[in-house]
């Protein structure tokens, strides 16, 4: 049976080939076609949730009925229960998983790092197109920074595409669009006629045309997506849900090598212990479509690996608001758990020593067999099977 | 050396080795074309010139336009905008009400200074909503008012948590006793003054002052907080100003918002429709397929008033007209040709060639 929010790929490409007419068949749509540069083990794909926002182990892997997804990957994976992580604000803890290395950010700074992202890395690496590495964010404006840094060898143009769900998804928006009308399709003399117009003003260049293959791609997901209504949720952490379910539909759509997500709703606990565990037990339920999608697909089944953690955790005690901050320096905050699932790691494997969030980047790059030679980080111990 | 009068934009006086140094209005480097009238349009008012301003100020100094329109009431909106945005005030966490819509007026009447402004968004209710907790709160007010690193102050941070919470404390050298005095006193620090000045003429010159200037501004705003608009003159008149001309920069998407509702619609996009646009297209790291979709949707809404085809006896005239509309410049004598070539083309509206300008690489920047 066919789920009707999530697109086929024939749907998608039916849908590309009129969306506007930018885009043309595609020789680096879908999977398989990316890279010859693999490692040797199984691992082709990587999905890396930053389950952000703040989220104690207390309420996580101390509490598993919260829980149950994560759980049973845990069961069938690597579960490392010691994850130093720094109190480096949202922004910069979240960055430091992607980048392994911990640098200071402002807790409101808008621009990229310095140091490059495992995307970067892996684009770099393996010669990814930029339709095969994606990250969804939650977080708006200042999460697009996750997509890449300001390192010379690397930087945005081997970035991540990004999408940030409650950003391109909002309902204003989609509200601002529908009224305007749908966009009109070009004919095939209009969309000729383009090509020429944008090619005297961008002059030839073989890469600008790739980036223009690529951004129309993009314009074309982005117009089904808005169409299909799959991101109309609301709640309280709409936009963690909006950011999974992206994550979701572009694995079922593009099968990509690298999906990272980044959310930051459980940062309601600030205001609300209750509030923030309801949202971790909305996100885990969310994380599971996601697993759902990996295990029912024949190609990503065998050869998907998925690492979710938080960026810190809380404080171990209630504010005055009956509410958990982040600043007090204690274990519950600067030690979190991280779940590690993926056909080259090991099963049902708990890891009880000291690694570090920083870790992660390296040892995914590791994984597919390429150097992130700026990270901090080291290999996770005991992580493969 | 001159100095421009606050208000008046008459030069007078002299404020050598201050930093605070210009070059008089009427020399060739000040003469504005159409691109640098939009480029100061966008970096001052936030938007481009409509067509009457286009035709107004090219050709004119840029003295002329500093004493012109730097300090009126639509300067002080989008200088607002901008704080708010720094602030990451925006969506949700705008601030409303007669308090906030009053600052612009009350910018421009001189009855404010920009860092008492800055105080005001400060001490919102929005800014607390954003920041929520001690520790975001004082983390954000020393980073984002101060330029502190809180890494590297442990003991400012404690202090100004202690005050947060109500209990008597020293933040950055000063005695504090509730969050009102953690924000007060931060900007009234003069470190906050250095940091304001400093972030003030990246956004504006885009690129970062020089130090030994950099300290002399800041000791004339500090002592009198309004000179902020005489000094952000002199760095329009600058010779890093110059520069910044030659060397365009990307468009933020809220400037790719408002440029295209002007340039097109001839109309300033309302904060209804602008804000959902603007948070949309921030959500991608390249948002340049996303903008493609919203000029397509703009110029298909029938909100825009497009030549005829038909009624176009020039089509050279009308093509340059467009450039130097859209982009601020001439076609190249083979963009001309590429585009009176496409003209002719019976698949190519007028729409076609203004979707083209308009999604193209160097709309993207200004």
């Amino acid at each position: 049976m066919t789920d009707p929010i999530q697109p086929s790929r024939r749907d998608f490409i039916r849908h590309a080939a009129g969306a506007g007419g930018l885009l043309v068949a595609n020789p680096m749509l879908g999977s398989g076609l990316a890279s010859t540069r693999f490692s040797k083990g199984k691992t082709r794909h990587i999905i890396l949730i930053a389950f952000a926002g703040g989220v104690r182990t207390k309420e996580t892997f101390g509490r598993e009925s919260n829980i149950p997804q994560l759980k049973a990957l845990a069961d069938e994976g690597v579960l490392y229960t010691r994850v130093r992580t720094s109190n480096l604000g949202h922004f910069g803890a979240g960055l430091s998983i992607f980048t392994g290395v911990a640098t200071q950010r402002g807790i409101r700074e808008n621009s990229p790092g310095s140091a490059p992202t495992v995307f970067e890395y892996l684009r770099k690496g393996l010669e990814l197109p930029a339709g095969e590495v994606w990250i969804t964010t939650s977080g708006g404006a200042q999460q697009v920074n996750y997509a890449s840094s300001l390192h010379p060898d690397y930087g945005p143009k081997y970035a991540a595409t990004t999408l940030d769900g409650d950003g391109i998804f909002n309902d204003e928006f989609k509200r601002l669009i529908g009224g305007y009308g749908l966009p009109k399709e070009f004919g095939a003399g209009e969309q000729r006629v383009l090509g020429s117009l944008r090619g005297v003003l961008a002059g030839s260049s073989e890469s600008l045309q790739s980036e223009l293959d690529s951004a129309a791609r993009v314009e074309s997901y982005i117009m089904q997506e808005l169409a299909r209504g799959a991101t109309d949720v609301s709640g309280s952490n709409a936009a963690d849900i909006k950011a999974l379910n992206l994550a979701r539909n572009l694995l079922s759509v593009f099968r990509p090598t690298v999906v990272g997500v980044v959310l930051q709703d459980p940062d309601v606990a600030h205001r609300s212990f209750n509030g923030y565990v309801e949202v971790i037990r909305r996100n885990d339920a969310a994380v599971g479509e996601i697993v759902r999608v990996v295990r029912e697909d024949p190609v990503l089944a065998d050869s998907t690996a998925i690492v979710v953690l938080p960026e810190f955790g809380r404080d171990r005690d209630l504010n005055m608001r009956r509410g958990l901050d982040h600043g007090d320096d204690s274990e519950d905050l600067n030690f979190v758990t991280c779940t590690a699932w993926g056909p080259d790691f090991g099963r049902g494997r708990v890891i009880n020593e000291d690694v570090r969030t920083i870790d992660i980047a390296p040892s995914l790059c590791q994984l597919m067999g390429v150097s992130a030679p700026q990270a901090r980080g080291h290999k996770l111990p005991g992580l493969l099977g | 050396m001159l100095r421009m009068e606050p208000w008046t934009g008459r030069l007078k006086g002299s404020l050598v080795g201050s930093g605070l140094e210009i070059r008089q209005g009427d020399i060739p480097g000040l003469i504005m074309d159409a691109r640098a009238v939009r480029t100061s349009f966008l970096d001052f008012m936030g938007r481009p010139p409509f067509e009457r301003e286009l035709q107004r100020w090219s050709g004119m100094t840029r003295h002329a336009l500093a004493t012109a329109l730097m300090g009126c009431e639509e300067f002080w909106q989008h200088w607002i905008n901008e704080q708010l945005f720094y602030l990451m005030l925006i969506d949700n966490f705008r601030p409303a009400g007669e308090a906030f819509e009053q600052l612009p007026r009350e910018l421009a009447t001189h009855l404010l200074a920009p860092r008492d402004a800055l105080h005001r968004l400060a001490v919102s209710a929005s800014f607390d909503l954003r920041n929520p907790g001690a520790d975001t709160f004082v983390t954000v007010v020393m980073e984002q008012l101060v330029g502190r690193n809180v890494q590297n102050s442990r003991g400012e941070l404690a202090g100004g948590k202690a005050a947060y919470d109500g209990r008597e404390a020293r933040f950055l050298g000063k005695p504090a006793k509730n969050q009102a005095d953690v924000v007060r006193i931060a900007i009234e620090d003069r470190a906050g003054t250095a940091h304001l000045l400093q972030r003030e003429y990246e956004r504006i010159v885009h690129r970062a002052p020089d130090p030994r200037e950099l300290r002399g501004w800041v000791r004339e705003v500090h002592r009198e907080p309004s000179r902020l608009l005489e000094v952000m003159r002199l760095w329009y008149l600058s010779e890093p100003y110059d520069r910044r001309l030659e060397e365009p920069v990307a468009k933020p998407n809220r400037l790719f918002v408002r440029s295209l509702f002007v340039d097109l619609a001839g109309q300033v996009p309302a904060p209804d429709e602008l804000e959902p646009l603007r948070s949309a297209l921030d959500g991608l790291a390249d948002s340049r397929p996303l903008r493609s979709v919203v000029a397509r949707a703009l110029i298909g809404s029938g909100r825009i008033t497009l030549a005829n085809k038909e009624s176009i006896s020039d089509p050279t005239i009308w093509i340059t007209g467009r450039f130097e509309r859209l982009l601020g410049r001439k076609p190249t004598a083979d963009e001309l040709e590429v585009f009176l070539e496409a003209f002719a083309d019976e698949s190519c509206g007028v729409d076609t060639i203004v979707y083209a300008l308009v999604s193209g690489v160097e709309y993207q920047s200004y």
